[in-house]
């Protein structure tokens, strides 16, 4: 019962029957005023008049006077509600057609409600009291008992609106319920299904385009996303047990050799450097995944600083220079003279590192890599790097980014697949991206444009 | 002390008394609902210059009947119509 009360088509529906409910009372109310109320008013602007003129009367002849007008009044009083009376001084009765002066009837309130004897039964009138002067009163009324069996029969009326009024509040709340929970429900299947174990389901889109389809269209987007994210972590995890299982084996193997006791001093120590750099390639594995996992958190932003990245390219380039040379390749640097942002220069530096290493690496003897850096608007910088290699196919270059992700060309080559997962990491750690491209389109050779784009932070 | 009982006992009746008095107090009536005021709407009519003629003649004449029957309010009601009917605007 509890659930019921909580439940949100519960309240829709109660928000429903409030506001038809506050409609029908408002609906009721104005007919009150322009019906019940519009009798009322006019028999207190028939009275008045009624009295009016009777005090001119007074003005002008006196109490005998208005004791004929008053006998005149009666005598053509057709509808026969007018009621009359005149007292003078002493409360003796002069005119009128009452007996007494009435108990509800006073001059301190001129306007009242009372109660009349009419042939035996006591009907409601509407009074009102007059000093006229000399201590004469003056009573003039009207026998309002037709009209207040007019409106007592207004209020059953709007009585029993009202009830058909609630009876139709209540079954429309219970529909709008009904309707609620039959478009949630899909959704709320779905979601069951899926807190089940099944993450293949999806909510069913009635293309109606109203709010509960865009609702299930967002879930389902949420739901395809973390479909993709899982099949990434498991793509991850299957990458890590296979890239690091080969190394893993050889170092036992190795030290298992050394363990045998029969190699040569030279053998053992082979065995035990082959060891320890299958070991440190594990250790590097580890650290590149953890930069990354850093970068992609956002934990590294705290160190931000502004620096000049002119000098941090240079720096590089130069570093790698050796490397070309010894591979008989150039490095063609193309930098401004300054280059202001506000970022992790560690991860800047490594991140075009990578770049430099990755075209180096794939770039043959007498090819040429160029390192370029650019404003081309006021919060953007372009770090580019390209290559004269032999490039990446589209399909790749879509999934060059994917930790341990290697192309088919690049199996033969050292690496980890890592090198531009982390690029891609710190490019979004700057507010950028990492965008590949060919750097010759076309060419037998096209080689690779990689460009990490920076927003200025 | 028998006495004495007696005193008190009237002493609370005359203090009692009003406060009775009060609470039934009769009603004002409306009394132009009676024959009398049958007789004096006839006789007004009849000092109307237009009292003879029709529609009037015919009302007051249904006006008194209703009222010798035990019908005032109706009788009443017949004879302000007449009234009305003999006044020399309509």
């Amino acid at each position: 019962m509890l659930r019921f009360l909580r439940s949100a088509g519960f309240r829709f529906a109660l928000l429903f029957a409030g506001i038809f409910i506050g409609a029908a009372a408002l609906f009721a109310l104005v007919l009150w005023y322009a019906t019940a109320g519009s009798l009322d008013r006019q028999t207190d602007a028939s009275v008045r008049t009624d009295a009016l003129g009777l005090i001119e009367r007074w003005r002008e002849a006196g109490p005998g006077a208005v004791a004929e007008a008053i006998a005149d009044r009666l005598a053509s009083d057709v509808e026969g509600t007018a009621i009359y009376l005149l007292l003078d001084s002493n409360g003796v009765r002069l005119a009128g057609n009452l007996d007494r002066w009435p108990a509800e009837a006073s001059p301190d309130a001129p306007w009242s409600f009372g109660t009349v004897q009419r042939e035996g039964n006591l009907i409601d009138a509407r009074l009102h009291v007059l000093e006229l002067g000399e201590r004469y009163r003056l009573l003039v009324g009207r026998d309002v008992g037709e009209k207040q069996a007019l409106r007592t029969l207004l209020a059953e009326g709007i009585a029993w609106a009202a009830v058909a009024a609630s009876f139709v509040a209540l079954v429309g709340a219970a529909v709008l319920r009904r309707a609620v929970e039959q478009r949630l429900r899909p959704a709320a299947l779905t979601a069951q299904a899926i807190a089940a174990g099944d993450l293949s389901r999806r909510v069913p889109v009635s293309h109606r385009a109203d709010e509960f389809d865009r609702l299930g269209e967002s879930m389902n987007d949420m739901l395809d996303r973390i479909d993709r994210l899982m099949a990434g972590v498991r793509g991850v995890s299957d990458s890590i047990a296979h890239d690091l299982r080969t190394p893993i084996a050889r170092a036992r193997a190795k030290l298992e050799e050394a363990l045998d006791g029969q190699a040569a001093p030279e053998a053992l120590r082979a065995a035990m450097e082959q060891g320890i750099a299958d070991l440190d390639h594990i250790t590097r594995v580890f650290g590149a995944l953890l930069r990354i996992a850093e970068a992609e958190a956002g934990a590294r932003r705290a160190a931000f600083a502004p620096l000049d990245l002119v000098p941090l390219l240079a720096e590089v380039a130069e570093f790698y220079g050796a490397v070309a040379e010894s591979g008989g390749q150039a490095i063609a640097i193309e930098l401004p003279a300054r280059l202001d942002v506000v970022g992790d220069r560690d991860l800047l530096a490594q991140a075009v590192g990578n770049l430099l290493d990755n075209a180096l690496k794939f770039t043959p003897p007498g090819g040429r890599v160029r390192i370029a850096a650019r404003a081309p608007a006021r919060d953007r910088i372009d770090l580019v790097v390209e290559d004269t290699g032999p490039g990446l196919p589209a399909a790749d270059r879509a999934r060059a980014g994917e930790r341990f992700f290697r192309a088919d060309a690049s199996r033969g080559t050292p690496g980890s697949g890592l090198g531009l997962s982390l690029v891609r990491a710190v490019a979004h750690l700057h507010g950028g991206d990492l965008l590949l491209e060919d750097a010759a389109p076309g060419a037998a050779q096209p080689g690779l444009r990689a460009t990490i784009r920076l927003g200025i932070a | 002390m028998v006495r004495r009982m007696g005193r008190l006992q009237i002493l609370a009746l005359v203090l009692i008394a009003p406060a009775f008095a009060m609470g039934t107090e009769p009603v004002a009536q409306i009394t132009t609902d009676s024959r009398d005021y049958c007789r004096e709407l006839a006789l007004r009519l009849a000092s109307m210059p237009g009292a003879t003629s029709e529609p009037a003649r015919s009302l007051a004449e249904d006006g008194l009947r209703l009222c010798e029957n035990g019908h005032p309010r109706s009788g009443v009601a017949r004879l302000r119509r007449a009234i009305r009917a003999a006044q020399p605007e309509h």
